[in-house]
């Protein structure tokens, strides 16, 4: 039964939602208190997540909603507003019927979930006598790359496309397209607007983050975690070290989007390498089976175990790299001390 | 394994390791990559039609552990007859791209993912493995369109917001199913709904809802504002897929629900309201979409609005799906029409896009003429616009015959109106936009002397699209003796 902590979980779960999608004509708020709004609703999420058992989603909820993409809406949310002259009259309406729509949704969805007799998923018994074969102990890891690996392996391809393309589309960008926007994202590229301070304390937090993003990874085999919740801690990480201007000269590549060299440089060819790694060596090892007559993605339990660890290493360098990629392709190229370092790489090359 | 088998999966991982692969290569490598990966999806899509010609339906799980635990691969008939149209519409679209000029380098990255997610989705035999298939075409396809240029950046946001709203419904409508079933593999959850009479609302909802989503990733009228510019916008060998291909991967899985998970679960005849409602908006679509294109003055505008009423019939015939004795013939009528319809409109669009880079647009009357420069451009769209007709001999035709004798069989007159009216306004549209290409004019006017453009590889394969229109038209038996291997019925 439900304990009074779920009911407050669930009130807060509808405000936080409530400010995030009611309209400025309903709600007098600004952008940021939506940002915020969006950031306590995937707080309570994880935590909704957390009571229902299901540590692994909890986990990615925290690591991919909360954090990375709470800060990306943060960045878009401080820069500069561009909305239209809105028709002020029926503002209200489309948010209205929205919700109306939403609302009557829900309750034809729940009578009928709710009247049928739900069975039980039909792979709870396969699984628990097929798990020792594949080398790993936890259940939902097996699921993710023994079990259902293709299905992983398709999302771990999404991921890389979506990045690979938000790369692309970055080259594509025009300079001089959108003065305002150039010139907010060129206080905000975090090289002229960082304090000492954040500096700092991003140095003293690098080391636990890496830590936390090794031990999901590793511990995903045991226990909760894995690539996943691994790549978006590890994403943070990266990304963090760009904004306080701390990162190593090959884990900030500057000059990605400089439509001359198109990713040829050096730190762009370890991002698409970590990019398609994953995916590369997912693939070759599912041919491993055919080759032995087997069928694809099947693996001896002799070596399933080596071979899903390098497989989930690979994707969580993959899965980094691409969420790092997609928060760069928010960057502007001609941000301040770009152009120097561009210079002074191609100095440093020809040396 | 058999050779099968092997290529149950290579349809799919082939062209996602050549994607990964294509990030890291240079330039003329990735074409040469894309190119020789196209022949090679065309190999494996044989062995896996010969499967078929055999009667035999292949199957393939992976991992080697069964369903429900794992996840089946599963190739019927009509999973190789789409997997067909891809691979020829995709080889000649990819031949093109790798002769033009104005290729973008990152789409040899995005097309070869959204092959492997078109073919993934006709090969699934899972339902969420389904889900996660159209995720990967339609990201890629978003992608796609926006490597248009700044132009088409505001139609791409656009679309990703449709196909991730109708992602979303259809995941919802998967959920209620394994809630109430317990397993994610069709054949598996079909065999529990038909147990359990119960289950029956429950599936209607879930059929809703899925259906719902589909049909916005479907652009049926009145969700297919998105389309237009989407379409219109995107490169030129961009268009020809996304129109042909792209959208028929949401169609197949909508047939895949409505005729093998609802099988004889009682559900179907429960369906009748949302049959005849997708009906009547199909009526609407072929209407609508048909003069809309009429009252185009460019040539890739006129080809989406063509693609929103084509998607029309399909959706016409729906109400013939419950029909006992009509069914059969509709759903033949449906997937002809469907295929007839990628490569024709692949044609279409292709030669549209071809005579954009030749002459920097696509107005219509700005391209007075064009046939003498590109004949066989000129040619392969006046083929394709025959197939989107439905004149014989194309499968536009056989689908068209089809539907029309199902709608006799079941008494449905009023189809067999629209498929006339229907015919006439898609005939009023092809000769609006190719009889101003056939003029005796030239469009650059300042030259004296015309040269006839024989040689050139993009227009070859826009002739060449022409030309499958024609030959495929031969094909309307075994479309349906493919169908029947596997049938649902």
């Amino acid at each position: 039964m439900a304990e009074p902590v779920d009911w407050v979980l669930a009130a807060a779960a509808l405000v936080a939602a409530a400010v995030v999608v009611l309209p400025r004509s309903l709600l007098p708020h600004t952008r940021i208190v939506q940002v915020m709004g969006f950031l306590l609703l995937s707080v309570v999420t994880s935590l909704i997540w957390l009571r229902l058992d299901s540590v692994d989603v909890a986990l990615a909820e925290a690591a991919l909603g909360g954090g990375l993409l709470g800060g990306a809406l943060v960045y878009v949310a401080s820069g500069p507003r561009r909305d239209r002259p809105s028709a002020a009259a029926t503002g209200w309406l489309a948010p209205v019927l929205g919700t109306a729509a939403g609302a009557v949704l829900v309750v034809i969805l729940a009578s009928a979930w709710l009247r049928v007799e739900q069975t039980m998923p039909g792979w709870t018994d396969p699984l628990q006598e097929q798990l020792p074969a594949t080398g790993v102990e936890h259940g939902i890891t097996g699921v993710l790359l023994a079990f259902r690996a293709y299905d992983t392996l398709l999302e771990s391809a999404v991921l890389m496309l979506a990045a690979l393309a938000a790369l692309a589309l970055r080259q594509n960008t025009d300079p001089g397209a959108e003065p305002e926007l150039a010139s907010f994202r060129h206080t905000h590229a975090g090289h002229t607007a960082r304090s000492a301070t954040f500096s700092w304390m991003v140095r003293l937090s690098a080391p636990v983050l890496l830590l936390a993003g090794l031990w999901l990874l590793f511990a995903g085999s045991s226990d909760s975690g894995g690539a996943f919740q691994s790549g978006a801690v590890l994403a943070a990480l990266l990304i963090l070290l760009r904004v306080a201007g701390t990162a190593p000269r090959w884990l900030a590549p500057s000059h990605l989007n400089a439509a001359q060299d198109r990713l040829s440089t050096v730190p762009g060819r370890i991002m698409v390498a970590a990019l398609v790694a994953g995916v590369v060596v997912f693939i070759l090892a599912g041919l491993l089976g055919p080759l032995v007559g087997e069928p694809w993605l099947s693996w001896d339990p002799a070596w399933a175990f080596a071979v899903i660890l390098t497989v989930e290493v690979l994707l969580t360098a993959g899965i980094a790299a691409g969420l790092y990629a997609l928060y760069l392709a928010l960057e502007d190229p001609r941000a301040t001390g770009e152009r120097t370092v561009r210079h002074r790489t191609k100095a440093g090359e020809s040396r | 394994m058999t050779a099968a088998e092997l290529s149950l999966g290579a349809v799919v991982l082939a062209p996602l390791l050549a994607a990964a692969l294509a990030a890291a290569l240079p330039h003329t490598a990735r074409r040469a990559l894309g190119v020789g990966i196209a022949a090679l999806v065309l190999l494996l899509t044989g062995l896996l039609a010969v499967q078929t010609v055999a009667g035999e339906v292949t199957e393939l799980a992976l991992g080697g552990y069964p369903a429900p635990l794992g996840i089946h691969l599963r190739a019927d008939g009509l999973s190789v007859l789409f997997l067909g149209m891809t691979a020829l519409v995709g080889a000649v679209v990819t031949v093109f791209a790798a002769a033009s000029r104005h290729t973008h380098q990152a789409f040899w990255t995005l097309w070869l993912g959204c092959w492997a997610g078109l073919n993934a989705v006709f090969v699934s035999g899972d339902l969420f493995n389904t889900y996660v298939g159209l995720e990967l075409v339609g990201l890629t396809a978003v992608a796609l369109v926006a490597l248009g240029g700044r132009g088409s950046w505001a139609p791409a946001l656009r679309y990703l917001f449709i196909a991730v709203l109708g992602s979303l419904l259809l995941l919802v409508g998967v959920g209620l199913i394994v809630s109430v079933t317990g397993t994610l593999d069709v054949v598996q959850a079909a065999e529990v709904l038909a147990g359990r009479p119960d289950a029956a609302p429950a599936a209607l909802l879930a059929l809703t809802l899925i259906t719902v989503g589909l049909c916005m990733k479907l652009a049926l009228l009145p969700m297919h504002a998105w389309l237009v510019p989407a379409h219109a916008s995107a490169p030129s060998a961009v268009s020809p897929l996304l129109s042909g291909l792209v959208i028929k991967a949401a169609l197949f899985v909508l047939l895949r629900c409505w005729l093998w998970l609802t099988d004889s679960s009682g559900a179907l005849s429960a369906l009748a309201p949302l049959a005849w409602g997708l009906g009547a908006f199909g009526a609407a679509a072929v209407l609508i979409g048909s003069v809309m294109a009429l009252r185009q003055s460019a040539l890739k505008p006129l080809a989406a609005y063509s693609t929103v009423a084509q998607v029309g019939y399909w959706f016409v015939a729906f109400p013939l799906l419950l029909e006992e004795d009509a069914a059969e013939g509709a759903f033949i009528g449906i997937v002809a029409l469907a295929l007839g319809h990628g490569i024709a409109k692949a044609g279409l669009f292709l030669g549209a896009g071809y005579l954009k880079e030749a002459y920097g647009t696509d107005e219509i009357e700005q391209l007075r003429g064009a046939g003498r420069q590109h004949p066989y451009a000129v040619m392969g769209m006046s083929l394709g616009l025959v197939g989107l007709i439905g004149l014989p001999i194309s499968l536009g035709f056989t689908g068209k015959w089809n539907i029309a004798t199902a709608a006799v069989a079941a008494e449905h007159w009023w189809i067999l109106v629209l498929l006339a009216a229907g015919t006439l306004l898609s005939a009023g549209y092809a000769v609006r936009a190719l009889a101003p290409l056939l003029l005796q004019e030239s469009p650059t006017p300042g030259e004296a002397r015309i040269s006839r453009n024989y040689r050139s590889v993009p227009g070859l394969c826009v002739i060449g699209l022409g030309a499958l229109t024609l030959v495929t038209g031969f094909g309307g038996v075994l479309i349906a003796e493919a169908l029947e291997v596997g049938a649902p019925w």
